[in-house]
């Protein structure tokens, strides 16, 4: 599949705070990619510099093969981008602003599409200094998508949107991925992200930690089983005797993950050890738990 | 560079502060037409034909407002990344604004000698146009004026993209055009103790007065060609200095 943004070796520091070290990764066509790291780690720093809109100390940027740097924007005509915060003109109607910005080809339907995909129908002709927080970031979206471009940049896009509209807007994405249209997506929701991205790049300290498939991500987390007996610690004391590995914290929770005979020595070594199972429950360890412990990893690291 | 002109046109259309603007140039000159009307001895009528009815002084603290706002706004509302992650060049963004600032001058002047003509002709009918020297005059009140106007702006539009807020930015346009109208001849004064001073771009806010008084060159020390050249120079390199600002500028 080809790659519609590639990002090699990039860097930024303001001044002494080295923000990028060298960051890596690749968009393919089609796809939706989520960016997640802690506050401050350089999400919007990576996007402002995809969009050409801050210098930078290394690295490459390409957009379909182009070149994209702060003088040289050819490829930016196939982009759109919201970031940070939606840029709004009071003076306008959210209809004067899509209209100043949607391209002559089409425009009138490109509108309508995205006005009605995001439910700004009730309010898109009443001035935009009038709109509350959400209203603005639909706004701002709808901005960025108007022109159906080929790679669109989100930052935090779900800021403020109440449980309609995310999901009014995970539809909308989901489709125009479906068109072929690209995503790059920051979110600090992490279950949101879940179920709209197709792949995760993790960053952390000036670089992507991680960059997989949501699906691999799953995988490779497994499931985790949780036992509830009518004595814990002697179970666990026999979980241990059986040479398998519980997980860290206070419940009985072993990891299945491609080795799928763990949930079943498991519960031999329980029964064998004459306790009493009560009940079992199964869970996915999400995007989160693999978040925070990545982060609780290069804590320590640093410590 | 069409495109961006348009979408400049079209917020500068649709700012309700922009009409305002139009209305109250317009309700002022019809004060000045009433008022020569009813007053004819206090009002010197050709001075005020030739200079708009006062519409010359209105356009000014226009033009400094609009010239302040057209960059800083968009900091302010933060709209600037969306204007500028677009194909284009930063230089194309900056001109298309620069372009539509001059767009937004000449259609006031327009209106302006609009209003001036066709109420010389029915409120004024005695002034005749062809007598004397009222055209030559009409034309060199105005082109001077531009002339300074744009030095002004130039300078207005430069503190407006390094503060990125239009208030520090009007507030000097309109300290800069008091300080032609009052501290001329403090300036004029200094300039007779030491002449190097006569270089500096302040000098360069008289152009206009001394086109009209060409004996101004005894105060200025400065010859009219030279002073309209230099006047030019000064505009360029402080909308220059304002480009290579924003040229690089991390949004
Ligand atoms: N203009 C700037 N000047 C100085 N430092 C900056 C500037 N912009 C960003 N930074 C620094 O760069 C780092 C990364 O900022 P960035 O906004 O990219 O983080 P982020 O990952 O988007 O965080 P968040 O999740 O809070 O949005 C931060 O430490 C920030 O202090
Ligand atoms: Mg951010």
């Amino acid at each position: 599949m080809a790659t519609i943004l590639k990002v090699t070796g990039l860097k930024k520091a303001f001044g002494h705070h080295q923000v990028l070290r060298g960051v890596d990764f690749t968009v393919e066509t089609g796809h939706i990619v989520g960016l997640v790291g802690p506050n401050g780690a350089g999400k919007s720093t990576i996007m402002k510099a995809v969009l050409g809109l801050i210098p930078t100390n290394a690295g490459t940027i390409e957009i379909d093969g182009q070149a994209v740097a702060i003088t040289s924007h050819q490829a930016l005509k196939q982009v759109g981008a919201l970031i940070e915060y939606p840029g709004i003109y009071p003076f306008l109607t959210g209809m004067q602003h899509l209209t100043l910005f949607a391209k002559k080809k089409n425009r009138a339907e490109h509108i309508q599409r995205i006005v009605a995909g995001l439910g700004m129908g009730p309010y898109i002709n009443a001035k935009a200094k009038s709109y509350s927080l959400g209203m603005k970031q639909k706004l701002g979206i709808a901005q960025a998508l108007v022109n159906r471009p080929r790679l669109v940049i989100l930052d935090e896009p779900m800021n403020g949107l109440d449980p309609q509209a995310v999901k009014d807007l995970r539809d909308l994405i989901q489709a125009e991925a479906k068109n072929g249209t690209s995503f790059l997506i920051s979110s600090h929701i992490l279950s949101e992200l879940e179920k709209l991205a197709d792949d995760v790049l993790v960053l952390n300290e000036g670089h992507i930690m991680q960059e997989t498939s949501m699906t691999e991500l799953e995988t490779a987390n497994g499931v985790l089983y949780t036992l509830h007996t009518v004595d814990d610690a002697a179970a666990r004391t026999a979980i241990t005797a059986a040479g398998l590995t519980l997980e860290a914290g206070p419940g009985l929770t072993v990891r299945q993950t491609t080795n799928a005979t763990t949930l079943n020595r498991t519960l031999v070594a329980v029964v064998n050890a004459g306790i009493n199972i009560q009940s079992i429950d199964q869970s996915h360890p999400d995007l989160e738990s693999t978040f925070l412990q990545m982060v609780a990893q290069s804590k320590q690291k640093e410590a | 560079m069409g495109t961006l002109i348009g979408q400049e046109l079209f917020k500068l259309v649709h700012k309700v502060g922009t009409w305002i603007a139009v209305g109250v140039m317009v309700v002022i000159q019809f004060a000045f037409i009433a008022g020569g009307l009813i007053y004819p001895k206090v009002f010197n009528q050709a001075g005020m034909i030739t200079s708009d009815f006062v519409a010359d002084s209105i356009i000014v603290f226009i033009m400094i407002a609009s010239t302040a706002s057209i960059i800083a706004m968009e900091f302010q509302y933060g709209t600037i990344r969306q204007l500028l992650y677009r194909q284009y060049y930063r230089s194309q963004v900056f001109i298309s604004k620069l372009i539509t600032l001059v767009i937004q001058l000449v259609c006031l002047h327009l209106i302006a000698s609009l209003v001036t003509m066709v109420a010389s002709l029915v409120a004024f009918p005695d002034f005749d146009w062809t007598a004397g020297d009222h055209l030559k005059n009409y034309a060199l009140t105005q082109g001077g004026e531009t002339l300074t106007l744009l030095l002004l702006l130039s300078a207005v539009l430069l503190l407006a993209t390094l503060f990125k807020t239009n208030a520090a930015a009007i507030a000097v346009g309109f300290v800069g055009y008091f300080l032609v109208e009052i501290a001329g001849t403090i300036l004029i004064s200094l300039i007779q103790k030491w002449e190097w001073l006569k270089w500096l771009p302040f000098t360069m806010l008289m152009t206009s007065s001394q086109i009209l008084t060409p004996g101004l060159k005894s105060m200025t020390k400065l010859d009219l060609p030279w002073m309209i050249g230099l006047t030019c120079a000064y505009t360029v390199l402080l909308t220059v200095i304002s480009y290579l600002s924003f040229r690089r500028r991390a949004v």
